[in-house]
Order: structure tokens, then sequence, then C-alpha cells
């Protein structure tokens, strides 16, 4: 038998229109920590969901576990073989117990009339818990516990099903960082313990913290399996980037003019506080920050979907009262949300329907009813302009693909005529030529005299499309950098809000009003 | 304790307390033995019903049809009396039968809500025209009285036990043993399980579909065992005597804490919502109150009760998406 | 690219045609005027609740209340017409009674968010408890003879009057429902609730608009019926509330919300009263009528079922 407990080569996987993996390799050691990483849309969670029995890969691909042929073709099989998945968004129960949450699963495949045995249950379960040196209630219903506490119980859930081979998706997105260094500790144990763990994230610090080796994917592609001694970060970035850097990092200094936009002492209590920012002519301000920031949030703040506690919202000259996400839209802003299939369109109606949502209105006739012909005209205007294909107004918009339902989503809001676009990543899970399209528009409407607020985590692209960046950490602006002079470690490091490495401190990150008000 | 408080079915004992010290004062007939055993025996064919329907409702699901699935039922029983023995092997058979009819209906709407992914409301309506049609056919809408019963029947639905009659027991024995399906069995943990978090449920393997299926059977077990209740209660079946009961049942599940978002609700709940309703009706026949205002009075309270609900639960939902805000250095 | 695949519409449009064309070839009496004519009469106070109950699922919502808006409006106008009011200020009373329940099930539903089944629910009761608590249970009747007129008079001698508003009625739905921003806003709002509040849409507004819309309609049923039988009573039009879910349903509106069309729906109210009809002459029992229009509303989406998968596998098959 090898010394790989699992064997994954020749991985591929095609859905409708897309090739998500291509020909990819993953092979782990017992009692490895292995970091799977690459950029959004790399294809990481495609890769995991076939490890996991969710998705079946195509033919032609070799997956052993164990040193034999793996043979899963749904979660459950996965599961009983001794491998365990911790998505991000946790596989939990919020009505059932901490023993409950922690057993089950182990039965599921028994008679459904099965008794269940309280005492073995509450055993099993304080087991796996006093082995995470963990102490928590059995009985207290999990929708009690805070976020770090229910990771554990998922992990406990893998220690209790003896698990090999444990999967860990952006563990520590929504953790603190004192939690964070207790899941390291707990990731040593289970090595310890001869457990292998695969653990996903974007942030590559901590990676070089737990990791013995990588595995980086690029573009559904396999790039290469590294030991950690034989690289170092800014190779590792390299090689999720690719060679020949996909974005060229702005270089063009923005002819910035007036002041069109400005955020006052914006607070709302577990969302972010003490939030102030400007946006100028002719410039495109990027917000970044770790997932669990507060940018999103922020963002939804100022569009009126999730109210502000406190603070003022400024725009070309006027104060704004803005209570809903109407009143926003009246007010000539505009956003963009992160979550383009549930809140960016709505799927099952036309492009034409999407598209011109948000300027009804403006578009009666006389009768007050809808003119069907001024509508679809617009529509194919922006159709034209934005290049949308298949150029068919009447067709639904889930039959798109990523980067086109984008363009019909920027297309919505052009038909508004905003003054302030809040893009929140903008080309989350779209391929790389649509990318580069989405950032050329985003130019464009800056030059058409938008203000525009682009709201992403990935790295690359702030740099290459933004003037200036502000970083959020915690709920709070964590710095500023002027886009020529920054680099992914100066953003990485406000973002993370590390220590303090005092010599890391940049002194540009200072000069911004900004960052005097924080 | 302070968990204790906060859960939601402590909050209706509260209510149902308070409504019984008002109305211990308003009649001095209403804390005797007799007016609770009446109060309990008059609601079991709900309690019953609102049993089942709470596993429904923990799997966001619901059931219209019950009302009529336990009438279908009951006429039945009914047409079988006239040809059964005066023994008591008749009862006996009644129990086996009964509840086997009713687990038939059951799983017609089980099947058509999992298999065939009809929604429940719309396979319900449906079940409901039919069931309830077929009933007013067969029986031209008359009551099947007494007369046509085998007396062994007759003198099982006048057994007291210490004092307490039959009924009542039938139900205890219903709420006790839904309530250990709930706690000490796959089955029960997987109907929680779903109302949960569907999508978990699936990744550790828990199969939904057969889940489905088995609440709404398991309601119709229920409806078959309340179609006995019925008819001991009334020793008389009549067609239409419970048309609209789903909708009380349904309120009284709510009432207990039971969320139609799915993954709420308990026996111990859903038994307080029944009393609540009942002892609502009771005091308010006890204080003489015109019987046309219990029902401004019913629909006000489930009103106010699933939109308290409702606010309660965005609170938690928001709190439970919120960022560890740093506090100023 | 011609099409030749009839929408959903126009088959159930077909199918009332030859369910309209085997009755009158089997059913004497069918094609009879007597019969024609009570059909017309018996048509409007349904068609107008299966429209509202159509427009608020087309929202994902449903109305349990509406039969019970419907009796609550006619007291209203009963009340004002037995108390010596005349037609007019008696109708525009049972209206605002209408909206009244229609606001209050649109804030709870909009406002705080309950799921609409249970604040109908909740309503059903409460609005069943307030006309009870009115009238005692009793029927009220005894209205001036010009009010009998709008539902048992002709137009022009020929029209059923009620028919007339009804269709009046159709054409506003259609016309609110495809061709108003509101109606574009319900139908985007039924399929994606977050997508429209992302698009600055005003969700409150749109659904407090379409409770108080399905309460007009229910008022103007109200109004034919109490007309029609020249009385009002707590139960009235009670039997339409399963019936116009399961008429919306078969019309083919999406009871998740997002699609429902006003033909559809007429279309499948049709189809019930030729059923209704034609079995009744027939010398079927009236209640077996209610069986088979049980077991054709699951029959139709069982087979719906079935062709989807169909053509899913057949999909698939293709790429």
């Amino acid at each position: 038998m090898s010394d790989y407990i699992l064997e994954m080569e020749h991985i591929s996987k095609t859905f409708p229109g897309v090739k998500a993996l291509d020909n990819v390799e993953l092979k782990v050691k017992q009692g490895e920590v292995h970091a799977l990483i690459g950029e959004n849309g790399a294809g990481k969670s495609t890769l995991i969901k076939v490890l996991a029995g969710v998705h079946e890969a195509d033919e032609g691909g070799r997956y052993l576990f164990e040193g034999i042929d793996a043979d899963i073709h749904r979660p459950l099989d996965a599961t009983l073989k001794g491998i365990s998945i911790i998505y991000q968004d946790l596989s939990l129960f919020p009505n059932l117990s901490v023993a409950e949450n922690i057993y089950i699963g182990r039965d599921s495949n028994k008679k459904p009339w099965t008794k269940i045995n309280w005492k073995s249950m509450k055993e099993l379960a304080g087991k796996a818990l006093d082995e995470l040196e963990m102490d928590i209630d059995l009985n207290k219903r999990v929708e009690l516990l805070s976020i770090a506490q229910q990771q554990m119980i998922e992990i406990a859930r893998a220690l209790a099903f003896d698990s090999k081979l444990i999967v860990m998706d952006e563990p520590t997105s929504s953790l603190s960082s004192g939690e964070v260094e207790k899941l390291y500790r707990v990731i040593d144990k289970l090595k310890e313990r001869g457990i292998s763990v695969i653990f996903i994230s974007h942030k590559l610090k901590e990676l070089f913290r737990v990791s013995d080796r990588f595995t980086v994917l690029r573009d559904g592609q396999f790039v290469g399996s590294y030991d950690v001694e034989e690289i170092d970060e800014q190779q590792l970035i390299k090689r999720m980037v690719g060679r020949e850097v996909v974005y060229e990092n702005n270089t063009q200094k923005a002819a910035v003019g007036e002041k069109v936009f400005e955020v006052k002492n914006f607070s709302k209590e577990g969302n972010f506080k003490d939030i102030n920012l400007s946006l100028y002519e002719g410039e495109i301000l990027a917000v970044t920050g770790l997932v669990g920031s507060g940018r999103t949030e922020l963002a939804q703040s100022i569009f009126g979907v999730n109210k502000a506690d406190e603070g003022t919202l400024w725009l070309n000259g006027k104060d704004l009262k803005i209570n809903s996400s109407e009143d926003a839209v009246k007010q000539g802003i505009a956003y963009v949300p992160e979550a383009r299939q549930t809140q960016g369109l709505v799927l099952e109606q036309s492009i034409v329907n999407n598209m011109t949502l948000p300027v009804i209105d403006a578009l009666r006739n006389k009768l007050k009813l809808i003119d069907r012909k001024v509508e679809k005209e617009l529509t194919e205007q922006y159709i034209k302009s934005l290049d949308v294909r298949p150029s068919m107004p009447d067709l639904a918009a889930d039959k798109l693909s990523g980067g086109n339902q984008q363009k019909v989503v920027i297309g919505k809001w052009l038909s508004a005529q905003p003054k302030l676009l809040i893009i929140d990543e903008p080309t989350n899970g779209i391929d790389i030529g649509a990318k580069t399209e989405i950032h050329k528009l985003l130019r464009r409407m800056v030059k058409e005299g938008i203000g525009v607020i682009m709201i992403s985590s990935e790295l690359p692209e702030v740099l290459s499309v933004s003037d200036r960046i502000l970083v959020m950490s915690r709920g709070r602006i964590a710095g500023e950098l002027n886009t020529l002079e920054a680099d992914q470690e100066k953003v990485m490091n406000l973002a993370l809000d590390t220590e303090e490495p005092e010599d890391k401190r940049q002194p540009e990150g200072a000069e911004s009003t900004v960052h005097q008000e924080v | 304790m302070k968990a204790l408080l906060k859960q939601k079915e402590f909050s209706v004992l509260a209510i149902v307390i308070i409504i019984c010290v008002i109305l211990s004062f308003v009649s001095p007939v209403f804390l005797t033995v007799g007016n609770w055993m009446d109060i309990l025996e008059g609601n079991t064919v709900i309690g019953i019903l609102a049993i089942g329907m709470t596993l429904i409702i923990i799997t966001s699901d619901i059931d219209v049809s019950v009302a009529a699935l336990t009438t279908a039922v009951a006429v039945s029983i009914g047409f079988m009396f006239q040809y059964l023995p005066d023994s008591w092997f008749s009862v006996v058979l009644i129990f086996l039968i009964a509840p086997l009819i009713g687990m038939l209906l059951g799983a017609f709407n089980g099947i058509l809500v999992s298999k065939i992914q009809i929604p429940a409301i719309v396979v319900t309506l449906g079940t409901l025209n039919i069931f309830s049609g077929l009933v007013l056919y067969f029986t031209n809408g008359n009551y099947i009285n007494s007369t046509q019963f085998p007396q062994s029947f007759m003198a099982f639905s006048n057994i007291e036990i210490l004092g307490i009659p039959i009924l009542i027991y039938l139900f205890a024995l219903v709420a006790v043993s839904t309530w250990f399906i709930l706690k000490y069995t796959l089955i029960g943990r997987s109907v929680l399980a779903i109302g949960g978090n569907a999508q978990s449920s699936t990744r550790v393997g828990i199969n939904f579909k057969k889940v489905k299926m088995f609440v709404f059977t398991y309601m119709g077990f229920l409806g078959g065992v309340a179609a006995i209740a019925q008819t001991s209660y009334t020793t008389a079946v009549d067609p239409n005597g419970l048309m609209g009961l789903e909708l009380t049942v349904i309120a009284a599940v709510v009432l207990g804490g039971a969320n139609i978002h799915g993954g709420r609700g308990s026996i111990p709940g859903t038994l307080l919502g029944v009393l609540l309703l009942a002892i609502m009706q009771n005091g308010m026949i006890l204080a003489r109150i015109d019987t046309f205002w219990q029902n401004v009075v019913t629909g006000a309270i489930i009103v106010i009760a699933v939109s308290y609900d409702e606010i309660n639960h965005r609170r938690n939902q928001a709190k439970l998406a919120n960022i560890d805000v740093k506090e100023a250095s | 690219m011609t099409n030749i695949k009839l929408s959903k519409e126009s088959v159930l449009g077909l199918i009332a045609l030859a369910i309209f064309v085997g009755l009158s070839l089997f059913t004497p009496g069918f094609l009879s005027s007597g019969n024609i004519n009570s059909m017309m009469f018996q048509l409007p106070e349904f068609g107008l609740i299966a429209l509202g109950m159509m427009v608020v699922i087309i929202t994902g919502g449903i109305d349990l209340s509406i039969t019970y808006i419907a009796a609550f409006s006619g007291v209203g106008a009963a009340l004002m017409m037995t108390n010596g009011f005349g037609i007019f200020p008696a109708i525009i009373v049972g209206i605002i009674f209408a909206l009244a329940c229609g606001a209050f099930n649109g804030v709870v539903v909009s406002k705080i968010g309950v799921p609409p089944i249970l604040v109908t629910l909740g309503t059903m009761v409460l609005f069943e408890g307030v006309i009870l608590a009115i009238t005692n249970g009793n029927a009220i009747s005894g209205f001036p003879d010009a009010y009998s007129l709008i539902g048992n008079g002709y137009y022009l001698g020929i029209v059923p009057f009620s028919l007339v508003i009804f269709f009046v009625f159709t054409i506003i739905t259609g016309l609110l429902l495809n061709k108003s921003t509101w109606g574009r806003r319900v139908y985007m709002y039924g399929s994606n609730d977050l997508a429209t509040l992302f698009s600055g849409v005003k969700n409150s507004k749109v659904l407090m608009k379409v409770y108080l819309y399905a309460s007009l309609l229910a008022a103007v049923s109200a109004i034919i019926m109490t007309s029609r039988y020249n009385s009002v009573k707590v139960d009235l039009g009670s039997s339409y509330l399963l019936q116009s879910v399961a008429a919306a349903v078969l019309g083919g509106t999406n009871i998740h919300g997002g699609y429902g069309k006003v033909m559809g729906t007429i279309y499948a109210v049709l189809i019930f009263q030729f059923i209704r009809n034609g079995l009744n002459l027939m010398g079927v029992h009236s209640s077996l009528v209610d069986v088979v229009i049980g077991a054709i509303l699951i029959a139709v989406l069982t087979l719906n079922f079935f062709s989807d998968k169909l053509s899913r596998q057949k999909a698939k098959a293709a790429s």
C-alpha cells in the first residue's frame, strides 16, 4: 500500500458549457495537513464535491481511497468510508442538541425504527469533545452556540465517525484570531492521531502555519503539489495567479476630481462601526477585506436593505435619507450584489424583465401601461453596448453564462442611470475573458461620470482595477492604500489585522483622511 | 433556568396558567375535576390530530385533509359496525382496521408529496375534496347513529379507569408514544433534522423522501385513531361533524410553538396549544360569552402568535449573522 | 422560427372546449338555453374569487380568508340596505369592508413578514368570528329590487349583467398583471423577492396592493352573490375557497409563485363549471363532483410531473 490515503488523478468534471475541472490531481498522505489553494473559480469546491460524492467526475479519472477504488457515488458513501467534509456553511441542525449533532449520520443506513441510545450517544459525543478539549453542554441546542463552537461540533462529528480524512472548507473565515489559534491546535492534534486534513483557505499566512503540503489549482487545472519547505508565499502566489499575471496592476494615475460621495460615521451593531469613506470623481474605489469583515454589510446598508443604526450619506452635494432600496435607487445609488443568482437576477424571468425592473415606472405610455416597444428598445440597446450573448431579450436569465448574467445585472443599473454604483465581487465565478470585459466596463462607467465602489476579495482584481483601496477588518476600516503603491502583502496585513508587525506599517496608508478618523 | 424561560413552550404555558387563574375567578366550575375531564375528553380528537400535524409542520409542510381523512375513516367504521358481531373482538378489530385505513389514505398524500413532488398544500386540498366528496356520497350526509353500533363498542366508550374516561388514556398514549418516537427513534430524529436543515440532512445521508412519506402516513395513522375516538365520543358518525376542523388543528400546533419555517415544534408544545384553545372555549362558555365571539378571540390569538413568532425568528436570524466587530483601540 | 408548441393555457382552453363539446353531444339538456343561462349566472361569482386567489398565489402566497372577506363585505352591504341606505352607498361600504380586511392581511404579511398561509388562516377564523358576532349567525335578507338586478338581470336582454361585470374585471386583471408596472413587479416578486428587493422594488407596497386587489375582487363577487341569493350569511361563498385554489393551480399558476395567467385560471374555472353542471345533468350525486374536481387537480399535476421528467430526460440524452 502506498503512503497516500487519498489519490485522485486525471479528474475532470464538465458541467453544461463549462469544464470546471480539467485533468486535476490531488494526493494526500496519511497524517498530513494538505492545503488546497487557488483563486475563486479555480475549481477547489468542485474537486471537494467530487471527493465527497456530491458530484460524480467525468469518465477516465482515478479516485483511490486507502489504496483501493473509492467507489463513492453519494455523500453517505464518503462518510461511511471515513471522509468527513466540513463545509463553509456547516452541516448542522440548529434545532438539535450538541450530542445529536455529533452523532447524527452514524446510523443513517440503519432501520428507521432503530432506538436511539442517548447514553451511548452522549458518551461518544462527550469523548469526541474531550479530545478537542471542548467544554460544551451536550444538551444545548446548537443554534445557541457561537460559530467557532459550531465548527468544533463539526470536527467532533468527524472524530466520532472515526474519520480518516477531514476536509475543512475555509474554516477560519468567520473566526476571531484567538479561535483560529485554537483550531490550529486541534488540527495539530488530529495530525498526531494520523488523521489527514485537507485545508482550503485564501489566507496564505495561516496555510504556512498549518500545512505540510500544498496543491495549487488554477482555472480548473492542476498546477502542482509542493512540500512546505520547497516553496514560499511569493512563489505560491505566482503559481495561483499564473506565470503571466492575469491582470496588469494598475499603473495609471487617475485624474481625480471633486468629491462625489461620502459616508459619515456609519455604524450598525453586529455589522460594522465608525465607517467613514469618500469617493472622488474619476476614481474606482475598492473596498476589500476577508469574509466577515463587514464589507458586504456596509454596501447593503448604503443601499438601504440593511439599515444602519447611525451615520449619514452624502451624494453630489446632498445629504441623503435612505430607508429602503427604493429610496436608494431614487437617489441614484445602484448595487450589484455578490449573490448574482439569488439577489441580482430573477432567474426564471426574461432579460427584458430583469433589465428594466428598476426603471419600469419610467417606461409607461400615456395610459400608464408598460410600453413594450420602448422597453424592448432600451434592453436591446444595453444588450448591444454590453455585448450580452446570446442577444435575445426574451431569453430567461438562467439560460445565460455567469459573465453574461453579470452584464444583465450591470445593464439593469445602467438603465437606471445611477450616480453611484456599488459592485460586490464583480467577477465571482466568471471566466477569465468575461472578467476583463467587466473590468473595462467599470472603467468606462467612471469615465461616463458614474461613481464606482468595487467590493472584492480577489486581490489581483483589486490591484488591477481600482485607484484607491480601503481595507476592512472585523467591521472597521483597517486602512487605506493608494493602488499605485500597494501590493498583495500590504493589503493582506491590513485585512488580517495581525498584531501589527510594526515594520510593515505602511506610511502611505496613513495619509488618508479616512485613516485619521479611525 | 434562563434557557427554560426562553423556550416558547414556557410562554404558552404561562398564558395557559394566566387564563386558568382568570377563569377560576370568573366561574367556580372551571377548576373542578369534572370540568377538566370534559375539556380533555372533548378535545381528544383535536389533540390526536394536532400531534400528527406537529410532525408535518416540523418538516415545514402542511396537511389540510386531516379532518376529511378522519371522517372518511369514521364513516368506514360506521359501515363496518353494521356487519360486526357484538363482541370484544369487534372493538379489537376496529382498532386494527381503522388506523390501517387511515395509514393508506395518509400514504396516498405522502406519495404525492414525496415522490411526485406536488406541494403538500395542493395535494391535501385535492384529497380533502376527494375524501369529503366520497363520504357525502356514501352517507348522503346522514348520521350513522349508535343503534347500529355493537354494544361492546358502546361499553368501550363508557369505560372509566380511576374515574378517568378511556379516551383520555388513548390521547395520553398517542402523545407519549409520539414523543418517544421523536426523541428516541432514528425516524423521529430524522423528522426534526429535515425540518432543522434540509441541506445538512442530505449531507449526513438522511433519506428526505422517506421521511416525508413517514410523516404523512403517520398523520393518516393518527387520523384513524382519532376516528375511533370521535366515534366513541359522539357515539355516532356525523359526515359533516369535523368539517373545518383541520384549521383548528393547525392553529393549535402553531400556537404550541411549531413553525412553518420548519424544525420547530414539540409534543408538549402542541399539547399546550390544544389546551390553550380548549380552555379558552370552555372559559367563554362558562363566562357566558356569546359563542360567536370565540372565533374572534381565537383568530386574534393566532394572528398575534404567528406575528410574535415571526418577529422573534427574524431577530434571531439577524443575530446569527452578526460579525464580531472589533472594539475601538 | 415557428412555434408549433401550444402554451399551457391554450392546451387548457382546448380541453375546456373538448369538455364542452363532449357534454353537448352526450348530455341531453346541456345545450338547452336554460342550462346555458344558469351556467352563465353561476360563473362570475366563482371566477372573481379564483382570479383574486390567483393574484395572491403568483406572489407565492395564499389567501385562506378570501371567502370570509367576501362574506364580510356582503354583510356590510346588506346591513346598509336593511337600514334604509341606498344601493350605491351599500356597495361602497361593502367594498370598504373588504378592503379593510385585505389591508389587515397585507400589513401582517408585508410588514411583519408572516407566511401568508398562517396569517390568512388566522384572519379567516377572525373574520368569520366578526361576521358571526355581527349577525348572530343569522342570515340578513330583503334587499331592494333594484339590487337584485345586479346578480339576476340581463344586459341587452341576453347576457347576464353579472357576466358583464366578470368580463370587465377579467380584462382589468389581465391588463394590471401584464401591462402595469405593479403587475410586472408581482411576477418578479413571486419569482424572487430578494432580487426585487435588491432592484429597488418596495416589496411591501407590491404585496399590500396584492391583498387589497384580491379583497376587491372578493367584494365584487360578494355583491353578485348577495344580489343573486337576496340574502347573506356567514358561509357566503365558503365552498369557493378550496375550489379557487384548485382552479388557479389547475390553470397553471405556480403555487411557489412567479407564474400564472388570467386565461389559464378562466379556462380552469370553465372546466370546473362544465363538469359540475354536466355531472349534475347526468344525475351524478353532487358530492361526487367534488371528488372529480379533486381527482382532476391531482391527476393534472401528476401528469405534469411525469412530462417534466420525460422532457428533462430527453434534454439530457440530447446533450
